[in-house]
């Protein structure tokens, strides 16, 4: 049976993991892995600081800390543009207690709000106040977080679509964020992610690529579409195979993109 | 959406004074469930609750070379280990209880894993958590051995033996042949002459039940030597006298409560918890709880079993189907559980509900290192009903006929003879067509909406079963040596030919009808009746079905008395026969449970319990067939 070590900041209980101790957060993934008897870890460290639940908006940025909830997010304006993600986790009981540091580490087909997060740009602040980007960061998904910080994004231009078997509460078959960013008219620099597609939440930069410069029409994007899965290794799980879920991503990436989704 | 009744259907066959259907009426327990009174098993909640685990194969099938729990019983809270030796009788199938194949599973195993999570070891500790620590303390030495997951793979001769008790991997049906066999006509003649052969193949997967409360028991000791036993199962007595046959003791010493399932579907049936539980409470003198966690029931709890069917059909091109074969696998999984039980069940249904004079069926109940299957609503029927269904769509397709009129053209009508040899009644598939196609608008032919169940069937051949074609194929462990190919016919060196209207003693076209235990409908038998009497449906032939009621209503022979005799309708079989005799399945000693191999001789206890009388089926009430419910329409 695990024990509990609680400690006052985020510093401390960086320099008090071990190789067989869990961080707690909301413990939506952990307490399943408590009651499930998982022996690969005996020690539960946590940080009640209330620093990591801040919300702070920063010029065109905005930074999150690491322990606010999904239910946190849903009720900040500041956050409204992720309202959609946060909406997507769980149910009612879950958005209570699940954070977006956790959502991090969530195992696939997990990780909605990190799809988000990856299509705005997030980058992930440490522990020991070092910061990576996001999508370095879930190569390893190793240390503490303290926050992530995300783009503001202007009007319609951040899309996000989960597709489930079971509405409202399904685990994803595939998810899809952008961030499309316009200039002079034209799409440019845009983020393109995928969430419980491959093994962890990635960017699609053959879509990006593709995108560059291009219109927001049928026409436009029909280059994207066709790379719509270039560079990935879908997965199997028992939700969809890898097979489905590339059959069906340029069909819901065209409606996330064409602004179709209903 | 309103329910809309059609009582205008078969309105002089009906009483119109029913009490519960076609009424709104409460459920009995949901004035608890939506309250959330009702009690569950997981409910009884004791004082010094302790709490099983099961030590589980990581492999799909593995010698056990040897088990250190040394370790594991150090651990903090561990009251008992459970090993197989602590079985007292460590072998079971699950149909014993009505002596219906060998006993083939062990409760935990000894020395070999068969399917990935079969248990292997049980503990017991002071909470869940003990017992999950100490289970992963516990270390077995496998040593891994090849495994088949596939059905036909198992019937390969390459294949290796899943289930020691049953070595061709298939089972044995009435000692005789590795398959169920149905013989009814004559395919192969049919065939030749039909203008069209449509052939297709069906896979089914395994579905898990999935209930909301994962399949459990709590166990405590009772005053007077008993235990009592708080369950979930869906089948009290069942569970009962299984734990009392593996733990060898009288069921007078078994109190078991259950009645609030939380989710069955078929799924709590196997009786595994039960045992297990109460076992815990007589090694601990403690109330023991064993229930399984989610995943546990995923991995392995008994699903529907996956079954593959292929079907070939010999169709006229005005629709008619004059000829049908199967060829069906049932996935037991590692054990047989109720899979034997299923195939018997299926090849009962075929050629599904359809008048088709020749019909043949191989159906095979095949082991594999997969999940023991189990029941799950209508096990046996949905699978190859969906084959069945899909199959004439095909049908439908090459002869470009409407899929709904060719089923109205095929559909059994009462009287007509199916191929299990009774008369069909209650037939209501041309009315359901009908009102389907209404409904739904789907434009049918005046000629199909004139049709009806209740003429034209049973009318010359229609009413009789035909001249069939026998074969030998497929004897207990033939495959294994030749590679037989599984479907009907195939391999077949001789034919066997039964007379039209009679029976034989051949399992394939039909036995003595019924357990002499059981009434018979005499009216309904397909068998030549006595010399003298006519047969029933034995009208001109004509070749169309014609507007006027059925001629098979004919009066029931008179019912027999009370006892085994058998009505004067029946005619038994000649002694001598053209096919070699096996005594009844019914009636034959069940052969000893195989000893496991190198196992330690446990102490010779005294004589095992053993019921007085054996395991009765069935229920008297004056008037009523204790099997065939046939009151539906009268």
């Amino acid at each position: 049976m695990p024990s509990v070590a609680t400690y006052a900041t985020l510093a401390e209980a960086a320099s008090a993991m071990t190789p067989t101790s869990r961080f707690l957060a909301g413990g939506t993934l952990v307490m399943r892995d408590v009651n499930y008897g998982d022996q690969g870890f005996d020690r539960i460290v946590r940080v009640p600081d209330p620093a990591l639940k801040a919300i702070t908006p920063d010029s065109g940025r905005i930074s999150i800390g690491a322990g606010v909830t999904m239910a946190g997010i849903l009720a900040s304006r500041d956050l409204d543009f992720l309202w959609p993600a946060a909406r997507a986790v769980g149910g009612p009981a879950i958005r209570s207690m699940a954070t977006v540091g956790g959502n991090l580490f969530a195992p696939h087909p997990y990780g909605d709000l990190t799809t988000a997060l990856l299509a705005l740009d997030g980058v992930v602040h440490l522990s020991d106040s070092g910061q990576v980007p996001l999508d370095q960061f879930l190569v390893n998904r190793a240390g503490l977080v303290r926050s992530v910080s995300v783009i503001r994004p202007a009007g319609d231009a951040f899309r996000f679509h989960k597709v489930s078997r079971v509405k409202p509460k399904g685990a994803s078959v595939l998810t899809i964020a952008a961030w499309l960013n316009r200039s002079a008219g034209r799409l440019s620099n845009v983020r393109i992610a995928y969430g419980a597609f491959a093994a962890t939440p990635v960017r699609v930069t053959a879509v990006e690529r593709a995108l560059e410069g291009a219109s927001l029409d049928q026409a436009g994007i029909a280059p994207a579409l066709q790379a719509a899965t270039d560079g990935l290794a879908p997965v199997d799980d028992a939700l969809a195979s890898g097979w489905y879920r590339a059959e069906i991503a340029p069909v819901y990436l065209r409606r996330v993109l064409l602004g179709e989704v209903r | 959406m309103a329910v809309e009744f059609r009582k205008d259907l078969f309105a002089d066959e009906r009483d119109d004074d029913l009490n519960e259907i076609g009424q709104p009426i409460i459920r009995q327990d949901i004035l608890g469930h939506v309250t959330g009174r009702s009690p569950f098993y997981d409910d009884h909640l004791y004082d010094g609750l302790l709490f099983m685990r099961c030590v589980r194969s990581p492999h799909h099938h593995a010698r056990i070379r040897s088990v250190d729990a040394a370790a594991a019983e150090r651990m903090p809270g561990v009251i008992r280990l459970i090993r197989p030796q602590d079985v007292p009788v460590n072998l079971n199938t699950l149909l014993s209880l009505i002596s219906f194949g060998r006993d083939d599973e062990p409760l935990l195993a000894e020395h070999r894993v068969a399917y990935k999570g079969e248990p292997v070891m049980a503990i017991i500790a002071t909470s869940d958590r003990a017992a999950l620590d100490a289970v992963a303390r516990v270390r077995v030495d496998y040593e891994e051995l090849p495994h088949v997951l596939d059905v036909e793979d198992a019937l390969k001769p390459e294949a290796p033996v899943v289930n020691e008790t049953y070595p061709n991997n298939t089972f044995d049906y009435h000692d005789r042949y590795d398959h169920q066999k149905l013989r009814f006509g004559d395919v192969e003649a049919a065939f030749a002459q039909a203008d069209h052969i449509v052939e297709g193949e069906y896979q089914m997967s395994p579905i898990e039940q999935a209930p909301i409360e994962t399949c459990g028991a709590i166990a405590a000791p009772e005053t007077n030597d008993r235990y009592v036993c708080h369950t979930s199962t869906q089948a009290l007595f069942f569970s009962l006298g299984t734990t009392a046959k593996l733990l060898d003791m009288p069921s007078s010493r078994l109190h078991f409560i259950g009645g609030t399932v939380g989710g069955g579907f078929g799924g709590k049936v196997d009786s595994h918890h039960e045992p297990m539980a109460v076992l815990g409470a007589m090694l601990t003198g403690k109330p023991v709880k064993y229930m399984w966690d989610r995943a546990e029931e995923m991995q392995v709890g008994a699903p529907r079993g996956g079954e593959r069917w292929r079907l070939k059909d010999g169709v006229m091109r005005d629709g008619r189907i004059i000829a049908r074969a199967f060829t069906g696998f049932f996935d037991a999984g590692a054990y047989t559980r109720l899979s034997s039980y299923a195939v018997q069940k299926a090849t009962g249904h075929l050629p599904g509900p359809y008048m088709i004079p020749n019909v043949a069926s191989n159906v095979y109940c095949v082991y594999t290192n997969r999940t023991p299957s189990t029941a799950m609503r209508g096990f046996g029927i949905t699978a190859v009903d969906f084959a069945i269904e899909c199959h004439m769509d095909k049908a439908a397709e090459t002869v470009g006929m409407d899929p709904i009129e060719l089923r109205i053209l095929n559909a059994y009508r009462d009287g007509d003879m199916k191929a299990h040899r009774r008369a069909a009644k209650n037939c209501a598939l041309i009315e359901s067509c009908q009102v389907v196609a209404q409904k739904s608008g789907w434009p049918l032919s005046a000629e199909a909406m004139a049709q009806s169940s209740l003429f034209g069937g049973g009318i010359g051949e229609r009413g009789v079963i035909p001249e069939t074609v026998t074969d030998q194929a497929g004897q207990i462990g033939e495959r294994k040596r030749s590679g037989l190919a599984p479907e009907p016919f195939a391999g077949a060196t001789a034919r066997g030919h039964v007379p039209a209207g009679t029976a034989t003693d051949h399992p394939a076209t039909g036995n003595a009808p019924q357990r002499e235990d059981m009434e018979i409908e005499a009216e309904r038998l397909g068998f030549k009746v006595t010399r003298g009497a006519s047969a029933p449906g034995q009208t001109p032939a004509s070749p169309m079905p014609q507007p006027q009621p059925a001629a098979t209503v004919a009066p029931a022979a008179p019912r027999p008395g009370a006892g085994p005799a058998m009505p004067p309708a029946y005619t038994a079989p000649a002694p001598a026969s053209q096919q070699p005799v096996a005594p009844p399945a019914s009636t034959r000693p069940q052969p000893t449970p195989p000893t496991p191999p190198a196992a330690p001789a446990p102490a010779p206890a005294a004589e095992p319990y053993k019921p007085e009388q054996p395991f009765q089926r069935g229920v008297k009430r004056p008037g009523v067939s204790r099997f065939i419910s046939g009151s539906r329409r009268r």
